[in-house]
């Protein structure tokens, strides 16, 4: 018996000997008929070891038993804690017979010290239980936490929900967790083997048939943990694993589950596993709700700008697909200079934008077919600063504007609208600079044909470092050099097509 | 069966242990400080030992290095239980023999991991 339990085993027994008084000697034995307390009690432990302990009825009562030393009175209690069953044991000090009296006081000291007993273990039970049902919930709570600290890390990728069912695949010791969703073909997995499991892939592959339609039929979560389960007849044949599938809801519909397989030998899905596959599918439904919006957003981002620029476009057929070409040079520049995703995105917008002030040039003048006078010209030259107008009125773009206000600087301080010269220029805008350059020489015209690319790269080299930023365009030439496959992508003209 | 012996000074954490750990087979002995965990253990030492760093009384720390002291080879492995912000203060026991940390919070189902994973090392080194 641990120690904490012989301490309290003897402040019940002290309690005893205090109520009875000194008619009798008192001690607490075990249900087969050890002596627990008083350990130095050879009178007592002698007796009670001679009785039958063991065979002897529990009554809720003192009973009186004749040994061979005189009577013996002996009430049945439960320990302290999980010790189990035990006695209340009395024996008169004097030679004379306790009076009734005495006896009565004896039984019903006895009756108190027993209900304490039983009250003492009834609140331990009841402890013990709670403590149960708080480590359950405490599991609950880290899993969320983990969960939590996983999405305030993250921007919503689809490594968000790998690293959600890795960290489920620990917590819950499952040898493997993944995510299922048929209607795209996804399958996302994370593995905390205990064993190898042969061909995962393929069980994986089979999840989206069978086990999926027999969990989106019940729409509840699934426990199979016997291998003769019947029900693995309709999900499938060869499995011998322990599955918990758990469904992921969006509002009524159930697109996707939550897959946890372990090998035969890992303890049974328990029903706290299979409420923490729940709280994990219901996190990772709320992922994929903000999956989805942001989805949403991005799209509606990219048709916006995709009007404006066709808006721009419109005005003019033969700048038709300009923006977009800029801007595949223009991130094909960025790349090659490996700029910072964050860049790349100002970039992106910044490229595809950068003509968007032209939608204030009237039509006569940006769509006339031959040389500008000075006013006109004018009329051109504030393009730039009106693509800024009108762009900074959206806040994602405040990286992008810088991009598309100066893009028509020249290197050498002899642009417009700033007049900025070489690297004062904003990088963004000499990038888009090199791009718009080439693609302005390259595509045709109302009044003339596209150049070829190799005319291109003369022209262009012939004003490197007075027109354009003389580093950049070096990158840009190895790209040509390198990607031929982009040129023909955008249409433009090799040398040789004219022979 | 294992026997595991939990000091600290909140005695909820034993009983959750206790009760969350019984269904692997580990029977969990408490002790309230360093000083009551080193009479258990000259009684009778356990498989496992965790301990709280701060408790009235004898401390976490002050409990390893008393054990180190007087066994100094320990049959038995520790985890010390320790708040997050309290990484960069390990050192102390690094010379002390088997000791591992765990950061709180811990869930009872890491711990089980943890214990299971520690008994198959210890067997394995012996």
């Amino acid at each position: 018996m641990p120690d904490s339990d012989t301490r309290s085993v003897a402040r019940y027994g002290r309690w005893l000997q205090r109520s009875v008084g000194p008619h009798f000697t008192v001690g607490i034995g075990s249900s087969e008929g050890g002596l627990l307390w008083p350990e130095s009690s050879a009178e007592l432990a002698g007796t009670l070891s001679s009785l039958p302990c063991a065979e002897l009825e529990c009554l809720p009562s003192m009973q009186r038993l004749d040994s061979a030393d005189g009577p013996i009175y002996l009430r049945a209690i439960t320990l302290p804690d999980a010790c189990g069953a035990g006695w209340l044991v009395a024996i008169a000090r004097h030679d004379a017979a306790p009076s009734d009296i005495e006896l009565d006081a004896l039984a019903d000291a006895m009756d108190d010290v027993a209900a304490a007993l039983d009250d003492a273990t009834h609140l331990n039970t009841e402890m013990d239980l709670l403590a149960g049902e708080l480590a359950e919930r405490y599991e609950e709570l880290h899993l969320v936490y983990e969960i939590d600290r996983h999405l305030a890390n993250q921007d919503l990728g689809t490594e968000v929900l790998q690293d959600l069912l890795q960290s489920c695949a620990e917590q819950l010791n499952a040898d493997v967790a993944c995510f299922v969703r048929p209607a795209d073909n996804l399958t996302i997995s994370a593995t905390n083997l205990s064993k190898p499991i042969h061909n995962l892939d393929l069980v994986l592959v089979e999840m989206r048939g069978d086990l999926f339609r027999f969990v989106s039929s019940s729409r509840t979560t699934l426990v199979i943990n016997n291998t003769d389960d019947p029900r693995r007849a309709y999900i499938f044949t060869d499995m011998p694993y322990k599955v918990l599938a758990c469904p992921v809801f969006q509002g009524i519909e159930m697109p996707a589950m939550l897959v946890l397989l372990n090998h035969d030998s890992k303890p049974d899905f328990s029903n706290s596993d299979r409420r923490l596959g729940e709280v994990m599918a219901h996190q990772i439904a709320n992922v994929m709700h903000m999956q989805g919006m942001f989805a949403e957003m991005r799209r509606f981002t990219e048709q916006m700008a995709a009007a404006l620029i066709e808006a721009v476009e419109a005005k003019d057929p033969y700048t038709r697909g300009h923006s977009e070409r800029v801007h595949l040079l223009s991130m094909r520049l960025g790349q090659g200079l490996r700029l910072r995703t964050e860049e790349m995105e100002n970039l992106h917008w910044g490229s595809l934008l950068h003509d968007v002030g032209k939608i204030g040039i009237p039509d006569a003048v940006l769509c006339k077919p031959g040389r500008l006078t000075s006013d006109e010209y004018t009329f051109i030259k504030v393009h730039p600063e009106r693509s800024y107008e009108i762009l900074r009125h959206v806040d994602r773009l405040k990286g992008a504007i810088e991009g598309a206000r100066h893009h028509q600087e020249k290197f050498d301080g002899t642009g417009y609208p700033h007049g900025l010269r070489g690297t004062s220029i904003p990088l963004l805008a000499r990038i888009i600079a090199v791009a718009d350059t080439y693609d302005s020489i390259t595509s045709s015209r109302a009044y003339r044909a596209g150049s070829t690319h190799e005319a291109a790269v003369k022209e262009m080299t012939r004003v490197s470092g007075t027109q354009l930023d003389p580093e950049l365009l070096d990158v840009f030439l190895r790209i040509c050099d390198d990607d031929p496959a982009l040129l023909v992508k955008l249409g433009v003209r090799r040398e040789w097509d004219d022979r | 069966m294992k026997r595991l012996l939990v000091v600290d000074d909140e005695p909820h954490v034993a009983r959750v242990l206790r009760v969350s750990l019984a269904k692997d087979g580990w029977s969990v002995e408490t002790a309230r400080d360093g000083a009551e965990a080193l009479r258990v253990i000259a009684n009778n030492p356990p498989d496992v030992m965790i301990t709280d760093i701060q408790m009235p009384g004898m401390g976490g720390e002050e409990l390893c290095r008393e054990l180190h002291a007087s066994l100094p080879h320990r049959p038995f492995p520790i985890l010390v239980m320790t708040s997050m912000t309290a990484r960069d203060q390990r050192d102390w026991a690094r010379d002390l023999g088997s000791i591992e940390f765990l950061e709180k919070p811990v869930s009872p189902r890491r711990i089980a991991a943890l214990l299971a994973q520690l008994l198959s090392q210890e067997k394995h080194n012996a």
